[in-house]
């Protein structure tokens, strides 16, 4: 296993970041730094602007106030295939896989944004190549997608179309999919949701690995047992607000989030 | 060319087919990301009319018009395209259905094409059999590349969740332009061989119900795969031609069995169906739609048939 690099680098930099949906602020004023190499913790009740947040991060919806800063760079105004080019990615709370897709094929669409630098490039390569003679670029490609499933304990199932996969794969395909785009900061958004007891434990060890690899996490999740084992740091947000940032320990004593938590059967 | 071992009327019949065929690829190339058009007959006038013009006020040879028309359709299919982008479902049809309108409306008030009267003596093109397969031959290969390559299945994404296609770095607004570029450079070709061959195009001929046709062939062939455009397009085209012989059949029937109640009605009634003209045509297109929806809604060639087809070779392949 890789040793585990310890920077403090700051890999994201959300400012004052806002966003209403009509007169209900989804976001209000947010701020908070991610640090290279940790995995970030976001939580909070729901409807607390977890996923809005992912969104605003990914450009899947536009910020109305507000700084994103990914690795020195800002990336506010970027459309959201930029920000991936860039080294964002992201699985989503509801599984938006391909469901006409097999699960190679579905892996083989993160790798298309790093094999061809533009469509121009894709076309030629798709139409030009020679007759009943495989692209070196797609079996390289292949390579790389089975060495994925593998990692995600998918293997043998590359033929097996995205829909009709258990519900764990599913969630393991779209880590998957997520990591073929070859991201430095992964956002993964409830991914234990519907995973059982087993796979959960599992899920521990596989994010932490992805963290060893060198990538950054930002993580939503209700399971708190997952959340306060692997994170190293926790950010709460409750009705579009920061309330609190720290280490796991300190935010479990902290008075104000066990009281945002309150009536909800959440352990902390 | 061919006119030498196939008569007149199967000539004018596999030409029309085909004609038909590369109406339903060009309707085939924004929809394999997600676009459904019915302003394929629209494109397919633009490039009528522009390859009529350059070859008979011109004097352009027909094997330049016919590029030139195609890239000129292609270009406002790109203009079409733009605004295009940011709607989808039932807004794009109606945004493609309008442009088709526009396009009717502007030939059949321009004088300079004709207007009201049509376009006439539009050169005859008697190699239009030999440009038909060889468009077609293109098609096939270029679709058939195509999505045994990164960028079709990058369409195919965009067709089956655009917003998680773009959030894995698909260029999702560029791709969709390309392929409704495509399809309109398709169509407009297809406008051309056709403009060739009837001689005689006016403001109708490429009208609302050829764009809901080119829809049908789609739909009925199957969309998932570049096999569905051909096989829809050719049996709803050679379905007259099919019951015009079930026709023929029919009067083979001896006399005695149908002499009597009700077997002469339903004998005159199916007699007399099988008498094939358009409006007809249009009711067994309606039913074949139903009926297809009902029992096969995903087409006669899917791409999940055809996988089944190739699992074997191609895990052999690939594994």
């Amino acid at each position: 296993m890789l040793e585990r690099p310890v920077t403090n680098k700051t890999c994201l930099a959300v400012e004052k970041l806002t966003k209403r949906f009509g007169a209900v602020y989804a976001l209000n004023d947010v701020s908070f730094d991610v640090t290279a190499g940790h995995i970030h913790a976001l939580i909070g009740p729901n409807g607390a602007g977890k996923t809005t947040f992912f969104n605003l991060v990914t450009g899947a919806l536009p910020a109305d106030d507000g700084r994103i800063v990914f690795e020195g760079e800002e990336i506010s105004d970027r459309r959201p295939f930029r920000r991936t080019l860039k080294g964002i990615a992201r699985t989503f709370q509801n599984i938006r896989l391909f469901p006409h897709l097999s699960a190679l094929e579905t892996v083989m669409i993160g790798e298309h944004c790093r094999s061809y630098g533009s469509i121009w490039q894709a076309l030629t390569s798709a139409v030009l190549h020679k007759p009943f003679n495989e692209a070196r670029e797609e079996r390289r490609m292949r390579e790389n997608a089975l060495e994925l499933l593998e990692f995600f304990g998918l293997a043998g199932k590359h033929h097996t179309k995205a829909s009709d996969l258990p519900y764990g794969d599913q969630r393991r395909l779209e880590m998957a999919r997520a990591l073929a785009t070859q991201p430095r900061l992964l956002l993964l958004d409830e991914p234990a949701a519907g995973m059982n007891p087993h796979e959960t434990v599992e899920l521990d060890e596989l994010i932490i690995r992805l963290r060893d690899r060198g990538i950054t996490i930002i993580l939503v999740e209700h399971d708190m047992r997952l959340v306060m084992d692997i994170s190293d740091r926790i950010t709460v947000l409750n009705f579009g607000t920061k309330i609190a940032d720290g280490a796991p320990d300190d935010i479990q004593k902290n008075p104000t989030v066990i009281e945002a938590y309150l009536g909800e059967d959440v352990p902390l | 060319m061919l006119g030498g071992w196939i008569d007149n009327y199967t000539q004018s019949v596999l030409i029309f087919t085909g004609i038909n065929i590369i109406a339903a690829y060009s309707f085939f190339a924004p929809f394999k990301t997600g676009q459904v058009s019915l302003g394929q007959a629209g494109f397919m006038a633009v490039g009528a009319y522009a390859s009529a013009v350059l070859t008979q006020k011109f004097g352009f040879p027909f094997i330049v018009s016919l590029p030139v028309a195609g890239l000129f359709a292609g270009i406002v299919g790109v203009m079409v395209g733009f605004p295009a982008l940011r709607i989808r479902g039932v807004y794009l049809l109606l945004l493609t259905l309008g442009f088709a309108e526009i396009v009717q409306v502007i030939v059949l008030s321009w004088d300079y094409v004709g207007g009201a009267q049509g376009y006439r003596n539009i050169p005859f093109n008697p190699n239009t059999l030999g440009y038909v397969a060889v468009v077609i031959i293109a098609l096939i290969v270029f679709f058939g590349r195509l999505e045994r390559a990164s960028l079709g299945r990058a369409m195919d994404s965009i067709h089956q969740d655009e917003t998680a296609a773009e959030a894995m770095g698909i260029d999702v607004v560029r791709i969709k332009l390309f392929a409704f570029g495509a399809g309109a450079v398709i169509a407009g070709i297809a406008g051309g061989l056709y403009a060739h061959q009837a001689t005689y195009i006016d403001s109708t001929t490429f009208n609302v119900m050829l764009a809901v046709e080119i829809l049908t062939y789609v739909v009925v062939g199957g969309g998932s795969t570049y096999w569905g455009p051909l096989a829809g397009a050719t049996v709803l085209t050679l379905l007259p031609e099919f019951l015009r012989t079930l026709r023929e059949w029919l009067e083979l029937v001896p006399v005695a069995w149908t002499d009597f109640f009700p077997m002469n009605r339903i004998y005159d009634f199916l007699y007399g169906f099988l008498d094939f003209e358009n409006a007809k045509r249009l009711i067994v297109y309606g039913l074949i739609l139903i009926l297809m929806m009902i029992v096969r809604p995903d087409g006669l060639v899917t791409r999940d048939s055809l996988m089944r087809l190739h699992f074997l070779r191609w895990t052999a392949r690939h594994a």
